[in-house]
């Protein structure tokens, strides 16, 4: 007859616990190794530097901030009244928002046909087109943009916010049709099937079903164009300078090696602070890894 | 291959939470040394759970595990010298069979010549030495997974641990692999703690089963003893299909639905829950029955029949092969085992539906 | 995975359009002009002169010490911090791998970097590092005197400001990679004795592979051509030649010229891809040797 209870009394005792104070087990001691790296990693590369700019936004102009000294004599908010005087500022970050939004949904809009061309059928030319389109991520943007610059400039698109838009999606639209052809790719031929055999023609089973289901797609590609778009210099500058300047070019102004204006630009950067903070929790919470490795993660 | 020491492992008041849910309750095991244990156990009971705590790729919330007297708790899953074979066969899919059975011993920086020799004595032991120097996605499902064990016992490992690793295969392939990593075992006398769901695998393989629910261990015992004395009715109904039924006991004997009486060994006076194999109960075709044949299905080997008695349920399953199937309305006569057992517990399944007296696996 | 059949040209045609069309247009079309712009002479419709077919560009892209030296300083500023990167984010993705939840706040954390525009990255470091920036008023009081970082021969403020923006991009892509290794297979490599180094040097790094190589690349690729953080914090001289490109183009509008250097930036790159591969062939064969041979 099998003995319900635990086998408490017959088994051996327990040799002794470990010294006191040292970790009882090994993952104990890698955790706290591991957590300590990362934090340390933390600390010097974004808690410190925020610190500093946090230091230089209250900077007194009176009073200066010269070295040696490592804290600031008196704080003042002289900067702050600054940039929100300066009429450029918010304009300019608004356009980097108006100009992030269109580019991310010319982009999407142009890459799902595509995508969904390379992902569902096999076609001869299916290589060329891969190695195509991974070409723009290969050749330096700013070879493309100086070409294309002339090109506006020729027929009076270059300073306008449509020229920008335009040179920007040829930045954003590879990736956005990798991802979403990877994505697509991971969609079972059979649902597009079924759909058909329900009743729906093709391209309502396309719109209906694979569109939804390449949500995450959309979401890391998306967030990808508009992050790239948001921060993108290069082609702006020399499409859109001086007319239209996005955000970036806007700042670019700013630290053209005058000392003084740090502060102000340490306030903006604490301003961006704000939509930065917003944009890497969306990041976090639509994003999936593996989409977004399915699309930068092979050339 | 030399004969490695044979491990003696014990766990005591293991407790593992994640969050705010509890996966073990205070587990104490014991694998003595040689003995295959088999965790058994619905998905869910912790058996996975208990078995990477001891492997040290998990942490426990709580208790204390020994080897052969030594606490290893504070050891590194790296340097605890057991062999570990993975359900999804976890092969190095960027190295050869040959690498990767070799790689424990590349970590144990063993020198090449001798290295060499043990892979391939580890690779024959399992039938594979013409194939040493494929990739792991050249293989097949049991191929891979013979590498997987050749690869655990070519470090001459302390334990063997097993997490369901013939679940992914099917079942004719299931049973082949299953004799052989059996008689594989018993040849090198490791120790070895196997992880099921599967009665039959657990049945056919363990020296010892430790039947677990809920984070807890229900009852541990020889296969046979388990099977023909359970003390609880979950174990009953994990081990294949059971009739249980509660009768009335007076003075050590309880009445039969169908008529006769049978001692009740251990059972006080009162009600108690008795288990009654289906194969213990054969059926007689009689006019004056008192039971009525149900259902009855001829699986080849063996003929499976549900049969009413006063007002409840019975399964029953007699030899099959050449002999008569009885038909849906046949009177029957059971016959009763000489002793009736006891469950001690009569808890059912937890998911289980509210129980007649014929219970359904 | 896609469909065997084949699709009506047509519609073919009509998929492909938008995306092909656009990028033909916008990227192949400039890109043809550059590289045949970066052989013709200027044309001027005011002078009258007419652009023909000439080496005098890559005369002096190719010989002219100033633009040599530019070169090779692009070079070197895109490769520097991906190496250095690299060997940051190798290990960081793999740590980011668990799933406690203390790395949970931790993957979100490394990303913030990917959202700041690289001016902003340069000013920083420009803040930390300069003459008189906060790094050397922290170590005079130790004694110590930090060497020049910033607008120094080696580009060393312009390499750590692109550091700071490539870590996480590359962790990004190479902790995807990572994700996708099954955690049965890293388990089984400790099981069989390697320490959790081993199991990155020996497992996860071949069998990211694919994810790490398009991360070097695509770093590499977004250094070399970069403007603002050289032309902030680089030195005087060397430029690199995307600096150069500005300045010949915009100050002084000899585009044929700036349209040989692109064509050059872009000859580089096709290089080092190449390189890379054949790079990467002989490390995962050497990775996976062991002792069983």
């Amino acid at each position: 007859m099998t003995d319900l209870r635990h086998a408490a009394e017959t088994a051996p005792s327990m040799p002794t616990a470990p010294a006191r104070g040292a970790p009882r087990s090994h993952h104990a001691r890698s955790q706290r190794l591991i957590a300590g790296t990362l934090y340390g990693y933390f600390a010097l590369t974004l808690v410190a530097p925020l610190v500093v700019i946090v230091l230089w936004a209250f900077y007194d102009p009176a009073v200066g901030w010269f070295p040696p000294r490592i804290l600031p004599a008196s704080l003042s908010t002289s900067a702050w009244r600054e940039v929100m005087a300066d009429r450029n500022i918010l304009p300019s970050a608004i356009l980097s928002l108006v100009v992030a939004s269109v580019v991310t949904t010319l982009t999407a809009t142009l890459a799902f046909p595509t995508a969904w061309a390379m992902a569902r059928f096999s076609f001869r030319a299916r290589r060329a087109v891969e190695v195509f389109v991974l070409a723009p991520m290969i050749v330096p943007g700013i070879v493309v943009a100086v070409s294309l610059g002339e090109i506006f400039f020729v027929t009076g698109l270059a300073g306008t916010v449509a020229g920008v838009v335009l040179v920007q999606v040829v930045g954003t639209l590879p990736l956005m049709i990798r991802i979403l052809a990877a994505t697509l790719e991971g969609i079972p031929e059979e649902l597009v099937l079924a759909a058909r055999t329900l009743g729906a023609p093709y391209r309502t089973a396309v719109i209906r079903i694979a569109l939804p289901l390449a949500w995450p797609g959309f979401a890391a590609g998306g967030l990808l164009s508009f992050i790239g778009s948001f921060e993108e210099f290069e082609k702006s500058f020399m499409v859109g300078a001086p007319a239209v300047q996005p955000l970036a070019v806007r700042l670019w102004s700013y630290l053209g090696g005058d000392i003084l204006v740090l502060p102000t630009a340490a306030v903006v950067t604490l301003i961006l602070l704000v939509p930065m903070i917003v944009v890497f929790i969306l990041t976090e919470r639509i994003t999936r890894e593996d989409v977004m490795a399915a699309g930068l993660g092979k050339l | 291959m030399t004969a490695p020491t044979s491990a003696h492992l014990v766990a005591r008041g293991l407790t593992k939470d994640f969050g705010t849910t509890r996966a073990l309750h205070q587990i104490d095991f014991e694998a003595r040394p040689g003995r295959f244990v088999c965790l058994l156990g619905p998905s869910g009971c912790g058996k996975t759970t208990l078995l990477r705590l001891i492997a040290g790729i998990a942490e426990p919330t709580a208790g204390e595990i020994a080897l052969n007297g030594r606490r290893i708790d504070a050891v590194p899953p790296e340097r605890r010298n057991f062999g570990m074979v993975f359900q999804t066969y976890a092969l190095f899919p960027h190295m050869s069979v040959r690498r990767n059975v070799g790689f424990g011993l590349d970590m144990r920086r063993i020198e090449r010549a001798e290295a060499r020799r043990r892979v391939d004595a580890a690779l024959a032991l399992v039938g594979l030495g013409h194939l040493a120097e494929r990739l792991p996605r050249q293989l097949s499902g049991g191929q891979q997974q013979r590498v997987a064990l050749a690869r655990a016992i070519v470090i001459e490992p302390d334990l063997l641990l097993f997490d369901e690793p013939l679940s992914n295969l099917d079942a004719r392939l299931r049973d082949d692999l299953r004799e052989d990593l059996r008689a594989l075992q018993r040849k090198l006398g490791i120790t070895s703690v196997y992880v099921t769901h599967d009665q039959a695998e657990a049945m056919a393989m363990a020296d010892e089963i430790v039947v677990m629910r809920n984070g807890r261990i229900v009852e541990r015992g020889a296969p046979a003893d388990l099977y023909r004395h359970p003390a609880t009715r979950f174990t009953a109904d994990f081990l294949g299909l059971t009739n249980v039924l509660r009768l009335p006991v007076r003075g050590g004997t309880a009445p039969l639905p169908w008529g006769g009486t049978r001692p009740v060994p251990g059972a006080p006076d009162g009600e108690a829950a008795v288990a009654i194999r289906p194969e213990d109960l054969p059926l007689a075709a009689a006019d004056d029955g008192p039971a009525t044949i149900e259902t009855a299905v001829f699986l080849g080997a063996a003929i499976h029949y549900t049969f009413r008695c006063a007002g409840a349920s019975y399964r029953a399953i007699a030899p099959g092969g050449l002999r008569a199937v009885l038909a849906p309305g046949t009177k029957v006569r059971p016959e009763a085992p000489a002793a009736l057992h006891r469950l001690a517990d009569d808890a059912p399944a937890p998911a289980a539906p509210a129980p007649e007296a014929a219970d359904v696996l | 995975m896609f469909s065997e059949t084949r699709p009506p040209f047509w519609l073919l045609a009509l998929l492909l359009f938008p995306g092909v069309g656009y990028l033909l247009a916008t990227f192949g079309l400039p890109l043809v002009r550059v590289v045949w712009g970066s052989f013709r002479s200027a044309g001027s419709l005011r002078s009258g002169t007419v652009s023909t077919f000439t080496l005098d560009n890559w005369a002096r892209v190719l010989g002219d010490p100033v633009f040599l030296d530019g070169l090779m300083f692009s070079l070197w500023l895109g490769i520097a911090p991906t190496v250095a990167s690299l060997i940051v984010a190798l290990p960081l993705a793999a740590l980011l791998q668990a799933n406690e939840t203390g790395q949970r706040a931790a993957r979100t954390l490394y990303r913030l970097p990917l959202v700041v525009p690289g001016i902003i990255a340069g000013f920083m470091i420009l803040v930390i590092f300069d003459r008189g920036g906060m790094a050397s008023r922290l170590a005079t009081p130790l004694g110590l005197s930090l060497p020049r970082l910033v607008r120094d021969d080696w580009g060393l403020g312009a390499i750590m400001a692109s550091m700071w923006k490539t870590i996480p991009f590359m962790t990004l892509i190479i902790s995807g990679a990572m994700a996708a290794i099954s955690t049965d297979i890293l388990a089984a490599a400790r099981t069989l004795g390697a320490s959790r180094a081993t199991v990155l040097w020996r497992i996860q790094i071949p069998l990211a592979q694919p994810g790490i190589t398009a991360a070097v690349l695509l770093s590499f690729i977004g250094s070399l051509g970069s403007f603002v953080i050289p032309s902030l914090l680089g030195p005087a001289y060397p430029l690199p030649l995307s600096v150069h490109m500005f300045e010949e183009g915009f100050q002084r509008g000899n585009w044929n010229l700036v349209y040989a250097m692109g064509t050059m930036l872009s000859v580089m790159s096709i290089a080092v891809l190449f390189a890379y591969y054949a790079l990467i062939g002989s490390f995962t064969r050497r990775a996976t040797r062991g002792r069983g041979d």
